[in-house]
């Protein structure tokens, strides 16, 4: 019983020491190196997925996989944009930490437009697959609008 | 012949869907839309009423501050005529016969037809009237003084309405004049020179210096810097939706050119657009992101401290 809860303790200890290491561990430009390729993932499906909505390629059987990827991609936008990850190379505004409720809030309708733009696809009905597609890209584009800078191409 | 031809081309270039219906006021909407007015002249930003102005526009020449064009008579364009719109929009003057700054694009906007300048007018005049005091400029003293754009006008201001090009088609016409006159997006994609001229050689080549500290990419066909990898469609696209071809949006001021403007264009014309900027010279000119001096760590650190 003693040896357990020593251990106990010392694991505890442990632990007490390593977890602030262990939160601060992630460096704010692999932060930002890595939001980026999320970002970059992002948008590598939406593309696809216009493209297959736009009948310019025939991978219909395809379009859930973008949909799903695009949908678990985009369910915490606010946890890549932790304090302390706003200089550096980022195009990120200030306004992602200052204006942080109105943030969270576009983020949050972005969440909720690639949920219903991935079950729109599996209804199967062009039209609304067509709109809320649409619908998911202003989603994008206003966040991008008010907090992102435009700084290359 | 040569003269009938260009009158075809001319009707074709003033041809605005819209002013099918004979209604000036659609015509005028659709135009303001596509010139992009409001993007400009509405403090979006703090919530300001449309088209009362009070947007700030941070350049390298100083931050100017839009103008109310409301037709409110003491705050606004209420006591202009047509002639003195006519007259900011061509030669870049105020009612009172003042030089107008340039970052209001009459560089641009000189180029419009008789019919689009009165449509503008017709539409313009009939908006909401709203009460607010225009903001003066922020700019360094030796801008201040207003009779040095008349040297500024001298050197780099061509007055005049657009000249289709015989040569090409109707849709190019239309791509080039709403691109130029209209939408006027050479004005933030052209660098300028130090004196605010735009580099005409390197037209739509990107400009490093952009509004509000933006920068506006290379737009010409060029593969590696440019826009050459695009298609014309994804051009058009991207004037509709805001989507690159790499699945990337839009952001920043684009967004609300988007949102606000090239949106509402029919696809016609966004195509033509897409024809018309496709068919410029291709330029080689890498827009490389640059850090800002205020994001680097060094300052900001210091900043937490």
């Amino acid at each position: 019983m003693q040896v357990k809860t020593r251990s106990v303790l010392a694991i505890g200890t442990v632990l007490a020491i390593l977890t602030p290491v262990l939160l601060h561990a992630a460096e704010p430009e692999d932060i930002i190196k890595y939001r980026k390729n999320m970002m970059k993932a992002i948008g590598a499906h939406m593309a696809a997925a216009g493209a297959i909505i736009q009948g310019k390629v025939d991978y219909k059987s395809q379009l859930s996989e973008h949909t799903n990827a695009v949908q678990a991609l985009t369910w915490d936008i606010p946890g890549l944009f932790p304090k302390d990850s706003d200089f550096g190379d980022t195009q990120a505004k200030d306004e992602v930490w200052s204006n942080r409720a109105e943030f969270e809030k576009r983020a949050q309708t972005v969440k909720v437009r690639a949920e219903a733009f991935a079950k729109a696809v599996k209804t199967g009905n062009p039209q609304i697959i067509a709109t809320d597609f649409k619908q998911l890209g202003e989603g994008c584009k206003s966040c991008h609008d008010d907090f992102r800078k435009k700084e290359d191409n | 012949m040569r003269h009938r031809v260009a009158v075809i081309f001319w009707l074709a270039v003033g041809a605005v869907p819209a002013a099918a219906g004979g209604d000036v006021v659609l015509q005028g909407e659709y135009i303001f839309r596509a010139a992009g007015c409001a993007v400009c002249h509405t403090d979006e930003k703090h919530h300001g009423a449309p088209l009362a102005g009070g947007r700030a526009l941070k350049t390298p020449f100083g931050t100017f501050y839009t103008p109310n064009i409301t037709p409110d008579p003491e705050t606004g364009i209420g006591k202009w005529t047509e002639a003195d719109l006519a007259r900011a929009l061509r030669e870049g003057k105020d009612d009172e016969g003042e030089n107008l700054y340039p970052s209001f694009p009459y560089t641009s906007y000189t180029h419009l037809t008789d019919a689009d300048v009165h449509a503008i007018w017709t539409y313009l005049s009939g908006r909401p009237p709203v009460h607010q005091k225009n903001k003066p400029h922020d700019l360094p003293w030796y801008l201040r003084f207003r009779p040095l754009i008349g040297i500024w006008k001298a050197l780099f201001f061509q007055p005049g309405v657009f000249q289709p090009h015989p040569d090409q088609s109707s849709a190019w016409n239309r791509g080039a004049y709403l691109a130029t006159a209209v939408s006027h997006c050479g004005e933030c994609h052209t660098p300028r020179n130090a004196l605010g001229g735009l580099e005409r050689e390197l037209n739509c080549a990107g400009n490093r210096d952009g509004i509000d500290g933006a920068v506006a990419p290379n737009i010409t066909p060029d593969k590696p810097t440019g826009i050459g990898h695009w298609s014309q469609s994804d051009l058009a696209e991207y004037l509709e939706t805001g989507m690159t071809p790499d699945g990337d949006y839009a952001g920043d001021l684009m967004a609300d050119v988007i949102d606000d403007s090239t949106s509402h264009l029919t696809k016609d014309d966004r195509l033509a657009i897409a024809k018309y900027i496709f068919s410029l010279p291709a330029v080689e000119n890498e827009i490389k992101h640059e850090m800002h001096p205020h994001k680097k760590k060094k300052e900001k650190k210091e900043n937490y401290d």
